[in-house]
């Protein structure tokens, strides 16, 4: 009797658990994926995450696709069939594949893309990639006006505010974008968009994420105006079975927030030759060691993330042939300092890094060959420039500064600065000393090991004083907005094909320009760039203007390119593998875009499914 | 008794206001901003400024009460009076959207989490109880003796050893050496039970701790040598006579104990990817997710302030004399 009360509490904690399940047991699918994060969003106008992109290309279909495994990652038709561009590159019109449908069965239409699209231009959708759009004729203004007519709403007096004049607010931003903005849909199957200039990337673009469509119907139900603003109010229900509606080869089975993502396929897709596996589960196991431990226990084909402490170890063994399942693969991405490029700090002192001469003087004293080899550890490839050599077909990155000692005392004595009195330390021609440089950094990362090491580079060969800093993400977030610091870790990661999704970073007045940096001559490269119609000068000068800012402007610090880490094992006819099973169709590629129903696991019979 | 809980009933409210000022003075503190990303793209101006207009950020007081109107069911209180034409309120208590996980409310995170964490806390308790009396009440027949050492020296192991460190052992030995059991998963028969011990080891010691010492001491008391005397079979005067009154030390605890077997939890649930309440904790704090943290606080003190209350009735009805007190 005394038992009871604990008795009653484990048949209630087991009854719960039971309850919760959210991984039952049960019949393994065609490939289970392990990944540390669950998809911030299944909305693509708002995503911004490779792991949210890669659920939304299973799931949705944008106008084009890319030949993820050719080296070229050539842009081919999807939801589109054939396209035509006008000859001064300005229109392109887009046949819809008349086979294109969505999962409820309803076809696929070009109105759909415009409302999608519509709402990425829309401020109150919050949607990271709205730049982008601004590439459409007339959107960029549209944006504009959309936002101000959103603020004289606002502050009109409450008796003129109802539920009737939000509506009526939507209605005038409706016509207003389908008269002013270049998109249009002759037929359900045709859509004709209108481009402010000739961009040699537009098709890349629209297989790009931000591009999907989404169900007009499935949104609309979800889609409030608020009478207080008149903004748009967007609840996210129907981005969750049974509600989600996709046009992809795939659509969502299940979705437990952070635990597992099914997917299963879309019954009307067009082209279900296209799909090798079918079903699909996504784990989400946030503790990276865990993660690693259930992928060696067998609970997944593929570790599609790993950050492991240990990686390197893992490499090295990897290097020795004892692990071949570990893959390391270049990625769309580059890790740098940031130089403050502002005349002055947050604090009001002169920033000594605002002229360029003492930023190339910083960046020619670090050896990032070192700083690779022996501080990170993890087999990345050295950044000599802030894109990834060959990752762009046409484009030549340039060759950036080396590790040259001497050429950096040489920059700073350009700019007034030596040691004058032999006492170790950096003087100006005031006999003032060079100002302690703040290395600012995020707790977590490899960044503090860096510093440390950049750090001692900077003490030893340039006679500067150093002190780390460190701050929270949120903080540190802010800080590097306003550039309240001198030097700060950074990273970048490319979107489209094209030069232009780094090299924007530099722009005067970018909202991703974090170093302010702001030059005339690197300006009017970029807008030479876009007023170039030939696609091959256009590169020869964003090659220069790489070259500018990687070797003259230097407002970063390039020091590696990322790497992504999978573990799988690799296919059975790949040379040399002992498997007789393995994972296939994994692309390679640094934009690692992977088409998760291209992916297949090759099983033997004899093993366990 | 009624009294007693009658009373407890009517603080909650105000218990529950003040914990809500005090997270929101501490979450609007925390530095930096709620709307932008934390690594890459960030959005236009125009969009950072419609967010913080939408949600509040720019005015605190409107924040405080418009958050408090919706949380504490209010709005829907006020809605269904009134019958208001327009799209209801999905909740009673309205917690709010989360920042960082756009297509999930705050009462979505909580309805999928919370059970899990109590599951997982009430296992553990269970766990803890049932390791912690039996070692204690052996211990404490026979100090001294070599069983009683080592119930001791495993309580001291059991205290000191941080949660990932045996937890991590726990899943090396067993689903990666012996292939029991799976990694990662919730819902399988026996993913509760690594977890559920890992949490419930320090607890276990402590209760082994306290059983003992309350058993010694009441072991040697009167009344224990009386019923000792007439006869009573050794067992019916542990398990009846001695352990109630050496079980009150380890009542009082159990009401903390079991809020840390919520709270706690956050590195077990790391370490064993259980889906519990605990890392919304931190990574809400992390993300300056406000609504996310002040929905989960809410949602937890309102159950921790029950349980301490269950405790006080439960404590209560052992010993009757506290309610007089």
């Amino acid at each position: 009797m005394r038992w009871l009360p604990i008795l009653a509490l484990l048949a209630a904690g087991a009854l719960l658990f039971a309850a919760t399940a959210t991984n039952p047991a049960g019949p393994r699918p065609d490939l289970t994926i392990l990944q540390p994060v669950d998809v911030n969003t299944l909305d693509p106008q708002r995503m911004s995450w490779t792991h949210d992109f890669r659920i939304a290309y299973a799931i949705y279909e944008g106008l084009c696709r890319w030949e993820s495994h050719s080296p070229n990652f050539p842009v081919v038709p999807a939801a589109a069939r054939t396209w035509e561009i006008s000859p001064n590159g300005l229109t392109y019109t887009f046949h819809l594949d008349e086979r294109a449908r969505w999962s409820n069965g309803e076809p696929v239409r070009a109105q759909d893309f415009i409302y999608s699209w519509k709402r990425a231009l829309m401020p109150e959708t919050a949607a990271d990639y709205t730049k982008l759009f601004f590439l459409i004729a007339g959107a960029e203004d549209f944006f504009g006006w959309r936002t101000e007519q959103l603020e004289r709403y606002t502050a009109r007096p409450a008796g003129e505010k109802s539920a009737e004049s939000a509506a009526a607010l939507r209605r005038e931003a409706d016509a207003h974008f389908a008269t002013s903005v270049g998109l249009a849909a002759p037929d359900d199957r045709t859509l004709r968009i209108d481009l402010v200039r000739p961009t040699p990337y537009f098709l890349d673009l629209m297989a790009f994420g931000a591009f999907l469509p989404v169900h007009p119907p499935t949104v609309e139900a979800w889609v409030d105006v608020d009478a207080q603003t008149g903004a748009i109010r967007q609840a996210h229900g129907w981005t969750k079975p049974p509600h989600i509606v996709t046009s992809g080869p795939l659509t969502i089975d299940r979705w437990v927030f952070k635990r597992e993502l099914d997917l299963r396929p879309n019954p009307h897709y067009r082209d279900p030759s296209l799909i090798k596996s079918g079903r699909i589960r996504t784990l989400i196991v946030e503790d990276q060691n865990t993660s690693v431990l259930a992928y060696e226990s067998g609970a997944a084909d593929w570790h599609a993330d790993v950050q492991v402490d240990y990686i390197g170890d893992m490499l090295a063994q990897q290097r020795a042939g004892e692990r071949e399942d570990l893959h390391d693969f270049t990625a769309f991405g580059t890790y740098f300092w940031s130089f403050n490029c502002k005349e002055h700090l947050a604090d009001g002192r002169r920033n000594p890094f605002a002229d360029r001469r003492v930023r190339r003087a910083f960046s020619l004293a670090v050896n990032k060959q070192e700083l690779v080899e022996r501080v990170r550890r993890s087999g990345e490839r050295v950044a000599d420039s802030l894109i990834p050599r060959g990752s762009i077909p046409g484009f030549e990155p340039a060759r950036g500064l080396p590790f040259d000692p001497q050429r950096a005392r040489a920059e700073l004595q350009d700019a007034g600065l030596a040691d004058r009195d032999n006492d170790g330390f950096l003087i100006n021609q005031a006999r003032r000393r060079f100002p302690t440089v703040e290395i600012l950094y995020t707790p977590v990362g490899p960044h503090r090991d860096l510093a440390i090491a950049i750090a001692a580079m900077w003490e030893r060969e340039l006679g500067v004083r150093t002190r780390l800093a460190v701050r929270e993400t949120k903080v540190f977030r802010n800080s590097v907005k306003t550039q309240d610091y001198m030097v700060a870790r950074g990273s970048w990661f490319g979107d489209y094909l094209d030069p232009t999704t780094f090299l924007d970073i530099h722009r005067t007045g970018d909202g991703n320009n974090d170093r302010a940096v702001s030059d005339p001559h690197y300006d009017e490269l970029l807008a030479r760039a876009e007023r170039e119609s030939d696609p091959d000068s256009r590169m020869r000068i964003l090659e220069e203007a790489a070259r500018y800012a990687d070797e003259d402007l230097v407002p970063v610090l390039p020091i590696f390119h990322y790497n992504q880490y999978y573990l799988f094992k690799p296919p059975a006819d790949a040379q040399g593998s002992p498997n007789p099973g393995g994972l296939r169709g994994i692309s390679t590629h640094p934009r690692l875009v992977q088409y998760l129903y291209e992916l297949e696991v090759v099983r033997v019979p004899d093993e366990e499914p | 008794m009624m009294r007693l809980i009658a009373r407890r009933l009517a603080q909650i409210p105000l218990i529950l206001l003040a914990i809500y000022t005090v997270t929101f003075l501490l979450a609007w503190a925390l530095p930096g901003s709620a709307v932008l990303n934390d690594e890459g793209r960030q959005p236009p101006q125009a969009v950072l400024e419609a967010m913080e207009a939408q949600y509040n950020l720019r005015s605190p007081g409107t924040f405080f009460v418009d958050y408090l109107y919706h949380a504490s069911g209010v709005k829907w209180a006020t809605e269904s009076l009134k019958g208001d034409a327009g799209r209801p309120s999905r909740y009673i208590f309205d917690l709010g959207p989360s920042f960082r996980y756009e297509d999930w409310s705050v009462n979505e995170l909580i309805g999928a989490s919370l059970p899990v964490s109590v599951a997982l806390g009430a296992l553990a308790v269970t766990f803890a109880l049932a390791i912690g009396l039996t070692a204690g009440i052996i211990g404490a027949l026979r100090p001294g003796s070599l069983i009683d050492t080592a119930t001791l020296g495993l309580a001291l192991i059991g205290i000191s050893l941080p949660a990932f460190v045996v937890g991590t052992i726990l899943l090396i030995t067993f689903p990666v050496w012996l292939g029991i059991g799976r990694i990662g998963a919730w819902g399988g028969p026996g993913d509760a039970i690594l977890p559920a011990l890992t949490l419930s080891l320090p607890m276990a010691a402590y209760i082994a701790r306290l059983t003992r010492m309350g058993m010694i001491e009441v072991m040697t008391s009167d009344y224990v040598r009386t019923a000792r005397a007439k006869g009573l079979p050794a067992r019916t005067v542990v398990l009846k006579h001695a352990l109630k009154n050496a079980f009150l030390p380890v009542l009082s605890y159990l009401g903390p104990a079991s809020a840390a077997a919520l709270t706690g939890s956050f590195v077990v649930e790391k370490v064993f990817n259980v889906p519990g309440l605990g890392r919304h904790f931190v990574d809400a704090v992390r993300n300056k997710d406000l609504f996310v943290i002040m929905g989960v606080t809410l949602a937890f003190s309102t159950i921790l302030v029950l349980l301490n209350l269950l405790v006080d009735v439960l404590y209560a009805w052992v010993d009757p004399r506290i309610e007089q007190e």
